[in-house]
Formats: C-alpha cells, structure tokens, sequence
C-alpha cells in the first residue's frame, strides 16, 4: 500500500480542498490511512520532504552554480558539513576524483537571483574554509530536471519491504 | 499575484510556508490559510494560479531515491562539440534514470546525473548512452558518489 500510495501522489496531489481524501478514494482507503503512512515514511526519511517545489527559475533565481572544491580528504568531513549549513546550497555531495584528468572532491549546487551574488558568496564561503582551489561552473541551459528519487512501476518495491 | 504577472507578499508567504512546513492532515490549505489569515479558498486560488503559471512544479514528495530501491547513481561530464549538444541533450532525456541535465560554463560542457537500482543496471545505462552519444572516454568523466551531506531543494522567497 505505501507504494500505491507513493504511484499515486508522487507527481503532485491534487490541489483541491481534501487532496488526501481525494487520493484514498481512488485506492479504497480512508484519508486517515494515507495520512498516517505517509507520515510514517517521512520519518523513515523514504520521504525526504513533503510540500511545494518552486521552479526557481520561474521566481527569478536564475544564477545557477554547481561549484566543484579540491579539498584535502582529512577535512572533507568539516568543509562539507559547514557548506551544507547555508539555504543557497541545494545539493552537497563527496564525489571520486579521476587521477590526472579531475582533482575536484567537494560539490555543491548554489543559487540565487544574480550570477554576481553567487560569485560572492562562494568567494566568502571558499575564504572562510580555506579552499582555494575551486571551479564554479554556472549553468546556462536546463535540459532535464525531475526527481531522481521516482518509485518506478515497474519495480514494486522499497527498499526495506 | 500583481497584475504585471510578479509574486506578491502573500505569494511568497505561501510558498515559503508550502515548502517549509507543509500539514499533513486532511486541509492543508486550510490550516496554511490559518496561519497566513487568508481562507482556504483564497489560498487554492493563488495555489492554482502559482501551478498554471509554472512557478509551482508540484505539491507533493521529495523521496529519497536509495531508500526506494535506487541504490546506484553518479554525475557524468562530457565535452560535447557545441554544435552536438542539443541533439545529445535529447538522446539523454529518453532515459528516464537521468535526472538533471545541464550545459555548464566549462570545457566538459554537458553534466547529467543517472540513477539505477544498481550497480549493474547502472553500468548497463551508461554503457548503452556512451555508445549512442559517441563521445571519446577521455573526453567524459564518471564521478561517482561517495558521501551526501545535503539535498534540501527549498528556495527563500520571504
């Protein structure tokens, strides 16, 4: 049931005044029962978060960075855990470096309304880590974005289940 | 919403509290109302607005792709020639273990991230897009994921 439950809301509820019992009507449940599950995989963190996703692009936030930092492997620990702190940064992730070809280990996905702020604020944030070694690579064409975290029909199951 | 099509106060009030704190109960909209002094009705109004316009893209889950089964991922950068990108764009977005798609300021030029159940299935999906973007394996980095420390895709507005 949680997986019918996730197939049928994880493209959107619907916007109407009961989207819960909207949604238990289609799978022969009560809202009570769509609620409760659903909070209970919020707790298990299957659901990182719950609630309205902005296009930032379409309220203006269109400088997008993904900054790439070389940071020694003794403080990765530290450095990503500081730079995780801030709301501009949506994404920070450890990633393997290439040997001889990308020395880069520390990422994270920066935004905000002008290029120039971004540049700004990670000149501070590379300052205040002692990073200076560092790329900012700035989108300037959006492709594809969707969640990655999609339970695929055709799979069927959680981990866990 | 103002006339000119921009977010008003309350717009960026309600999305702010939409993203940072939506109930699960059985009004949402009518316990965000409460809190913003607005009715129920008003907040579906401006809710359905903010959807049509496209400045909302969903009301719904973020899920955390490994506890859903999706175990494998990595970030792959290529350099595409200029003129191949759109076309290379597009081959990717029929798969759909590839999630975000971008074209960046740097000389790998094209970065995409692909999710898989595994690791095989992983290795089966990049085996298969290297062979239909043909793009030399020096001119392509496979950066794989070893710690996440954040993904919190909310955006300030009020």
């Amino acid at each position: 049931m949680d997986i019918d439950i996730l197939l049928a809301l994880q493209d959107g509820i619907p916007i109407v005044k009961e989207p819960f019992t909207a949604i238990a009507e289609r799978l022969g449940i009560e809202s009570g029962e769509v609620i409760e599950r659903l909070k209970k995989l919020q707790g298990e963190k299957v659901i990182r978060r719950f609630g309205v996703f902005v296009r930032n692009r379409k309220v203006g936030i269109i400088a997008n960075a993904m900054v790439v930092w070389a940071v020694p492997s003794h403080r990765i620990q530290e450095v990503g855990n500081f730079i995780s702190k801030f709301k501009e940064v949506t994404h920070c992730y450890q990633r393997q470096t290439i040997l001889g070809k990308w020395k880069y280990n520390l990422y994270a996905v920066i935004h905000g309304f002008k290029r120039e702020t971004v540049r700004e604020f990670v000149r501070k944030l590379s300052e205040e880590v002692e990073i200076k070694d560092y790329l900012i690579l700035f989108s300037t064409k959006e492709f594809i974005r969707r969640s990655s975290g999609r339970v695929r029909a055709k799979d069927r199951t959680l981990v866990g289940d | 919403m103002e006339a000119n099509g921009r977010l008003d106060g309350m717009d960026k009030r309600l999305l702010q509290l939409a993203q940072d704190e939506f109930p699960l109960t059985d009004q949402p909209w009518l316990s965000i109302g409460n809190r913003l002094g607005i009715t129920e009705r008003e907040v579906l109004k401006r809710i359905g607005v903010l959807c049509k316009k496209g400045i909302i893209r969903k009301v719904g889950p973020a899920l955390d792709a490994r506890r859903i089964g999706l175990k494998a991922s990595t970030l792959i950068a290529m350099k595409v020639p200029e003129e191949r990108i759109r076309k290379v764009a597009k081959l990717l977005s029929e798969y759909e273990e590839v999630s975000h798609c971008y074209q960046r300021k740097h000389d790998y030029n094209l970065w995409f991230t692909v999710t898989a159940r595994d690791e095989m299935e992983l290795e089966k999906i990049l085996e298969e897009i290297k062979r239909g973007v043909d793009i030399a394996e020096n001119d392509l980095l496979d950066l794989r994921p070893i710690k996440m420390f954040k993904i919190d895709v909310r955006f300030q507005l009020a």
